[in-house]
């Protein structure tokens, strides 16, 4: 496997990590709002923002540790043409994702008064595009192309 | 790509061998590639760009064409 692949991985999983971390939180923490208000004008407050700096938070730590890991035991090679091609092919994906998620946000938001449910639309397809896309190149790198 | 397209081969599993056992390691070093690069070639799976190819048959001082072949013919 090479170093490509290897820090596909831990991005791979450091996204699914934080994911699953802020959705459980934010779950969580707008728990009594579910109860009281219609979700259309649920909003997001402080609690939720805190929760989404953690989530980077937890991200962006997991991402550092993971790519020391892979320095310590692999020799870091540089980025070649197909390696390129692949992600370009990943990003394409991605891309796709994201604007399905941005349609769907923006539909939210014309139907909602609160602005909740669009931002956390808008923050899951980014997080399922980004996935998209290194799931897609990690394919790609396995398949041989 | 032609109506052919995705027939490109290749020798350099042969030319390798040939050149004394060169690894794809050393072969991807000396070209700036990976060496995984260098497999997917080596299997027909990915068609590198002229300018790859043109540095693979520099490295076995041979002939595009004596490397890289189109289609079915066989050199």
């Amino acid at each position: 496997m090479s170093f490509r692949e290897k820090s596909l991985w831990v991005m791979l999983l450091a996204m699914g990590l934080a994911a699953f971390f802020y959705g459980h939180a934010v779950a969580y923490v707008s728990h009594e709002q579910f109860e009281t208000v219609p979700w259309r004008t649920m909003t997001v407050d402080a609690p939720m923002v805190v929760m989404f700096h953690i989530g980077v938070a937890v991200l962006v730590a997991f991402a550092i540790v993971g790519h020391l890991a892979i320095v310590l035991f692999d020799r870091r090679t540089a980025e070649d043409e197909r390696d390129r091609l692949i992600a370009l092919k990943g990003a394409r994906v991605g891309g796709f994702v994201l604007a399905t998620g941005v349609f769907f946000a923006l539909w939210l938001a014309v139907i909602s008064t609160g602005n909740f449910g669009f931002t956390q639309l808008l923050l899951a397809f980014w997080v399922l595009a980004q996935m998209a896309d290194y799931a897609v190149q990690l394919w790609l790198h396995r398949k041989g192309r | 790509m032609g109506k052919r397209g995705g027939l490109i081969r290749n020798r350099i599993r042969d030319l390798r061998e040939a050149a004394g056992g060169i690894t794809q390691q050393e072969l991807a070093d000396a070209i700036g590639i990976t060496r995984q690069t260098v497999n997917a070639i080596e299997a027909n799976k990915y068609s590198p760009s002229l300018e790859v190819a043109f540095e693979i048959a520099l490295v076995f001082k041979a002939p595009l064409e004596k490397v890289f072949q189109y289609g079915d013919v066989e050199q």
